[in-house]
């Protein structure tokens, strides 16, 4: 058994509750397969942190690599690679621009309007946007679905994660990413388990991992972070000015459930 | 062919495109975690407490490291590399191309060419992910088309695709 002592820093700042913690593993240790014992209360205070640490960044950029998998028809996985570029001030500006190796767009939030922008293919449309960056994912895929893919890192940084909705929260181990010291978490929820990689020196997300159960190929999704903290965006980066060879065109409404 | 004819043709290929358009949707590998420990997920209370067969069964064991080594393939030595096989990749992940991806491409994409809502008559309201390389962007009282001859389309995004609405010539 890894000495709890060193599974993660998060557990620096609650030095009691870790001999409590240890006493408990060790007696719930036969005892652990009920539910309530999967969802380790140590892991959901390690998000818990994540979050508070996303909470205090004002302005901050976030580069991520990611790969996806989709399946053809005869149930072959391929994968696809791409990168994601937030930048964001809160609490209502975002810039994004989102490449895959299908697809390019960049988004521009300013707490009013939201612009997607298809730069090769020269297209652009505007619509009205919630007042805060908090909302923004949320309501932009309900009411037009737009996606925003990794936007938990917006979401963490201000919900409450008091770990409902989890059906298994565990530490795995420790880990390097990209040379850095992170701790590897692994969760389940219905219909998704999902894996987060939390730096031992920020707190902040190293890496996260989605599967998708739902889907019987079980695709995954796959971030690597890097992250710029000392920052300052000024107006402009969140403000779209359509180039002279760009045409406007509407963001359809999303229909209606069942579609 | 008569022109009903081919507007059944061409509303059927319609139809057929959209379709794949939403299976994929359905299906798709999710990008965010969504609302895991914020609270609304819904949680499943059976209370089988069904022992989930990896991580969860206590909090720091190694208990990973099993299921993780003895199903992950980590090369593809086994599989049909004969070339035999003609693999279509194309049919369930085209939707998402941006249509112009292809050009100036050394490699042969067909995909462009088959999701094209052909070159004849298209029935109004049907939709397209792409149009012929030899359409015309046309501003007309400022809202954008795409002008394929007598057929007009008129590009809008669903989502983050672009899909191309095939309307009445707006003159």
């Amino acid at each position: 058994m890894p000495n709890p002592g060193r599974i993660a820093p998060f557990l620096r700042r609650s030095a009691p509750s870790i001999v409590l913690a240890a006493g408990f593993v060790c007696a719930a240790a036969h005892a652990a397969d009920t539910q309530e014992a999967a969802v380790d209360p140590k892991v959901v205070a390690a998000l818990k942190t994540m979050g508070e640490h996303l909470r205090q960044l004002k302005s901050f950029s976030v580069h991520a690599d990611t790969t996806i998998d989709e399946s053809t028809d005869e149930g072959q996985k391929l994968q696809f690679g791409g990168t994601i570029d937030y930048k964001v001030r809160r609490p209502d500006r975002l810039r994004a621009e989102i490449d895959t190796d299908r697809q390019q767009r960049s988004f521009y939030y300013d707490g009013k309007t939201l612009t997607q922008y298809a730069p090769r293919m020269g297209y652009y449309g505007k619509v009205d946007a919630p007042p805060t960056l908090r909302e923004l994912a949320d309501v932009m895929k309900e009411k037009f679905n737009i996606s925003f893919p990794l936007s938990d890192l917006f979401r963490w940084g201000t919900e409450d994660n008091d770990g409902s909705g989890l059906t298994s929260a565990a530490f795995v181990g420790p880990a390097k990413i990209n040379g850095a010291d992170c701790g590897h978490f692994a969760f389940r929820q219905p219909d998704v388990d999902w894996q987060l990689w939390l730096s031992h020196d920020t707190y902040l997300p190293c890496k996260l991992v989605i599967t998708t159960l739902d889907d019987p190929t079980q695709p995954q999704y796959v971030a690597l972070f890097t992250w710029r903290t000392n920052v300052n965006f000024d107006d402009k980066t969140f403000a779209f000015e359509a180039p002279k060879t760009a045409h406007k065109i509407d963001i359809a409404a999303a229909q209606a459930a069942g579609q | 062919m008569t022109i009903a004819t081919n507007r059944r043709l061409v509303a059927a290929i319609a139809l057929a495109l959209s379709l794949i358009a939403t299976s994929v949707d359905a299906r798709g590998t999710r990008t965010s975690v969504g609302s895991a420990g914020g609270g609304n997920a819904s949680r499943s209370t059976s209370g089988s407490a069904s022992r989930s067969a990896s991580v969860s069964a206590n909090g720091n064991s190694g208990s990973v490291n099993r299921s993780a080594n003895a199903t992950s393939n980590t090369n593809v030595s086994r599989s049909t590399a004969n070339g035999t096989t003609n693999v279509n990749v194309n049919r369930s992940v085209n939707v998402d191309v941006d249509n112009d991806w292809d050009h100036g491409n050394r490699w042969d994409h067909p995909v462009a060419a088959a999701a094209v809502v052909g070159g004849t008559i298209a029935a109004i309201g049907s939709v397209a992910y792409s149009v012929p390389p030899s359409c015309v962007p046309v501003a007309v009282g400022g809202v954008t088309y795409q002008q394929c001859g007598s057929t007009w389309y008129q590009p809008q995004y669903a989502g983050s695709s672009v899909q191309y609405v095939v309307v009445s010539p707006p003159h």
